[in-house]
């Protein structure tokens, strides 16, 4: 059992890392402030039932993950099967890499890289769908193993590694996107 | 690249990245990542994309936000007296 006393102590060094996740679930900073604000305050009340030694962080995604769900959730609350579209594995470094040579790969590599600008992946990101994006901030975001994303979200670890897996691939087409139209793709490659 | 080993570590390179998979196949990935240049490249890129993606998603929390947040625990924790 948690002291609520080191709360504060314990729980609030992961302010940062909830605010980002939190902006990219409500896409506004006035929501995800109030989505961070309510879920320290659950937290709060319920840190005598926190059973301490394990994953507090964990812990504290799950209240967030479930306040934004039931709270501020503006899409359907059926899980959708969204349609992704079919892209193949890979998908970025594929279109790249049909360059000619590794060298004018690399540069192009290293050219998306730093192209891509904040705006771009906060914005390919939010357009995932909520079941795909999700996991995807939980495991890219957050480093999350695919069993505690499980936990978090109450889904079986299957269904987490098949929602990283077309929602990272969903991602990647857009930030493709992007990287084409900020020009940073050389001509002949421009058309997959 | 060489057929079934490169298709291997292909496939399975977001678990071998995520290190999800058990330690004799992460292994066998390692092995070939290291023998394998094509593969390797790959795994290079994703490497470098996840970084690129996790820095550029991170937000700076406004200062009065954490005074807001700090007030409001400590109403709370009054109020639960």
């Amino acid at each position: 059992m948690a002291d609520q006393a080191n709360f504060e102590r314990d729980a609030l060094q992961y302010t940062r890392q909830l605010f980002s996740a939190a902006m990219r679930m409500t896409r506004n900073p006035s929501d995800a402030e109030d989505l961070v604000q309510e879920t320290y305050l659950k937290a709060y009340r319920a840190y005598h039932t926190f059973e301490e030694g394990t994953n507090l962080k964990a812990w504290l995604y799950r209240i967030l993950t479930n306040t934004y769900i039931n709270n501020y959730r503006k899409e359907s609350r059926r899980p959708s099967e969204v349609d992704l579209g079919t892209v193949e594995d890979l998908y970025l470094y594929r279109r790249i890499g049909s360059e000619e040579s590794a060298e004018a790969a690399r540069t192009t590599e290293d050219r998306v890289l730093e192209g891509l600008v904040e705006s771009d992946i906060k914005q390919a990101v939010e357009e995932l769908p909520e079941n795909f994006r999700i996991p995807v901030l939980l495991a890219d975001l957050e480093g999350f193993s695919y069993k505690e994303i499980a936990e978090i979200l109450d889904i079986p670890i299957g269904t987490v590694m098949s929602r990283l897996h077309r929602g990272r691939k969903a991602l990647q087409r857009r930030l493709w996107e992007f990287a084409e139209n900020r020009g940073l793709l050389p001509k002949d490659a421009e058309k997959p | 690249m060489s057929g079934g080993k490169c298709d291997e570590a292909l496939t399975n390179l977001y678990q071998y990245l995520d290190r999800e998979m058990g330690a004799a196949d992460s292994e066998r990935i390692r092995a070939h990542l290291d023998d394998c240049s094509g593969c390797f490249d790959i795994y290079e890129f994703e490497i470098r994309l996840r970084v690129v993606v996790r820095e550029r998603l991170s937000e700076e929390v406004p200062p009065e936000f954490i005074e807001r947040l700090r007030s409001a625990l400590a109403r709370e924790s009054v109020e639960g007296r």
